[in-house]
């Protein structure tokens, strides 16, 4: 997705060339990375032989990784790991690029719009998000959790109220660099309307970098989420969630920690390569 | 128009007066306007709409919801933020007893980070590229994706399954004796620090890095025979050490909401785990309380630390723009 948008603005910005600075294993390991867990959390439930996230037998609960039949063993129910680590990346997986979509539009819009407007438009909308901003993000998310619910959906909302204010800061930042730059006083002068060149000329410019922080966003949001989770305030058993799983494996960490650290490995492998990917576009955009 | 620092921070703290009614108000908001409702939140889903509608009547829920903020705000000026719906505690008393714990552990999770990040920054900075340099990068690296929550349970696993060395949950007070106190403390300040480490760490030694290639200063203390090293200890560091002051202020929002998981987690008395508590038991003056005092914690500590940086670096002081 982010490779898409950064494609469109190349040319305006007179850079090296894609192909050139797309080269390089710090960018394709962890994309590939993060392209192999999704296809496994999505697609592999659908076309493998994979048992449910429920279908556990109590006669095999508890039983370690490499067992047979059960690669990753199997929790306290008998739910083999690997399946439910499967269908719970499903969850953290939609919670993270959901909330993100969803404050990247808000967010991007809000900031832009601040930006480029600036006057009272920056001021009341900044103020606004700046103060939203002081509420602790983990902290927001338990209290509008709790207000709303425990379902994948309003987990999404809850996340959304830190990616939002989160986002518009960035594109504002951006959007006032841009202000100054001479092909968009070109087109002021040019007698171009407001809509058109922030529709032509700033939001493909402000997307790249709002694309790779987005990356970074969805990291937090995943932690976010499991910590929400964990806490039993987000995705509850028997559903399958990451943070869930290592909450309920926490009993039991003297006697069969797979069942913590299997989910734990899920989490700790996409988190990473999510901050590696966004890492590694950062550079790319800062050297250009 | 060049103020003079006085006029500076009298200026900031008059300017923090809209953000904390600001923030008063977002708080009050969300927690009042969201469907279900402090009604529904402590009967439960399963209430009956008559019920909803008794205990509504009963809390006053039913005046409009600016007449409440109203109510709230006058006595929260004076000090007073409601009662536990549990205990009848008042809310304040309740945070009194929590915030000193909380504080312990926070500055506890600075110290830890600080001790651990300063000396690997500078070996990092001396020498760039070279070993050290690139073992840290990958434990920042680590440290920045590792959830709080798998960092304790990696700890509890090792020092205190395994090795038995440390208690896996529960809290001495101060007044026990120090050791008793921070044999408590340690694993849940670790597991917060990991991030501020890694942070501090990454921001450092990229400071460092720079000065080094960029600054007069530098070139000017070299030509004077001063090794690397002295140079690096001596001048590049305590120039660095001032940019962590806007890292603290930017982090301390996540650390906050990273108390509410490491103090559920080892049981610790603190205001994170009244958090917790009181959002399952319902208690909707207590998590209101909570959750502004954090937010308020918040703007406090970016105020001071923007202060201290225009009291220690005069270049950053306002003009009449700011």
């Amino acid at each position: 997705m982010a490779l898409q948008a950064s494609d469109a603005v190349v040319p305006g910005l007179g850079l090296p060339s894609l192909r050139s600075r797309l080269r390089g294993l710090d960018l394709w390991v962890p994309a590939a990375v993060l392209a192999a867990m999704a296809v496994a959390c999505f697609l592999v439930p659908l076309f493998g032989h994979v048992p449910g996230p429920n279908a556990g037998v109590l006669s095999q609960t508890r039983l370690p990784p490499l067992s047979r039949g059960h690669l990753l063993g199997t929790d306290t129910l008998g739910n083999d790991l690997l399946s439910r680590c499967l269908y719970g990346g499903q969850v953290s997986i939609e919670v993270g690029l959901g909330s993100v979509a969803l404050g990247l539009m808000a967010g991007g819009v809000l900031g832009i719009l601040a930006g480029y407007k600036g006057a009272i438009y920056d001021s009341s909308i900044m103020r606004l998000l700046d103060m939203i901003l002081a509420f602790p993000p983990l902290v927001l998310a338990l209290a509008v959790a709790s207000y709303l619910g425990p379902n994948e959906q309003d987990v999404i909302f809850a996340i959304a109220f830190f990616t939002t204010p989160a986002t518009a800061r960035l594109a504002r930042a951006q959007t006032l660099k841009l202000r100054e730059r001479e092909f968009i006083v070109a087109a002021e002068l040019a007698g171009h309307k407001a809509w058109y060149i922030l529709r032509r000329h700033v939001v493909p410019n402000v997307a790249p970098s709002l694309l790779t922080f987005g990356l970074t966003l969805v990291a937090v949001a995943m932690i976010i989420e499991a910590a929400l989770d964990f806490l039993g305030l987000g995705i509850r058993p028997p559903e399958p969630s990451w943070g869930s799983m290592i909450a309920s494996g926490q009993s039991y960490l003297s006697t069969s920690p797979w069942i913590v650290f299997v989910p734990t490995g899920f989490l700790f492998v996409t988190v990473t390569s999510l901050n590696l990917l966004g890492n590694a576009l950062r550079t790319r955009w800062a050297r250009s | 128009m060049v103020l003079n620092l006085t006029q500076v921070i009298g200026r900031r703290i008059l300017q923090l007066i809209p953000v904390l009614v600001g923030v008063t108000l977002i708080n009050f908001l969300l927690l009042n306007l969201l469907p279900g409702g402090t009604a529904v939140a402590i009967l439960g889903a399963s209430a009956t709409s008559q019920e909803v509608t008794v205990l509504t009547k009963e809390l006053g829920l039913n005046r409009p919801v600016m007449v409440r903020y109203w109510d709230w705000l006058w006595a929260a000026v004076h000090g007073n933020l409601g009662h536990s719906l549990l205990t009848q505690q008042s809310v304040a008393s309740l945070l009194g007893q929590r915030v000193p714990v909380t504080a312990e552990l926070l500055l506890l999770a600075f110290l830890i980070a600080f001790v651990l990040s300063i000396p690997l920054a500078v070996l990092s900075a001396w020498r760039p590229r070279g070993v050290v340099d690139r073992i840290s990068n990958l434990l920042a690296m680590v440290g920045l994706s590792t959830p709080n929550f798998i960092v304790a349970l990696v700890l509890v696993l090792v020092l205190a399954i395994h090795l038995r060395v440390l208690p896996s949950t529960g809290f001495q007070p101060l007044s026990a004796g120090l050791w008793p106190n921070v044999q408590t403390l340690i694993m849940p300040a670790v597991a917060m620090s990991l991030v501020l480490f890694a942070t501090y760490l990454q921001v450092l030694r990229g400071d460092m890095v720079d000065q080094l290639a960029k600054e007069d200063y530098v070139v000017a203390v070299r030509a004077r025979g001063v090794s690397t090293w002295r140079l690096l200890v001596q001048h590049v560091l305590r120039n660095s050490l001032f940019g962590i002051i806007t890292v603290v202020g930017v982090n301390i929002g996540t650390l906050i909401g990273g108390t509410v998981i490491v103090e559920s987690m080892f049981s610790i008395p603190g205001v994170g785990q009244l958090l917790v508590s009181s959002i399952f038991s319902r208690d909707a003056p207590v998590v209101e309380g909570v959750v502004v005092m954090m937010a308020i914690v918040v703007v406090m500590v970016n105020l001071v630390t923007d202060l201290l940086y225009a009291v220690l670096d005069p270049r950053v002081r306002y003009g009449a723009t700011g």
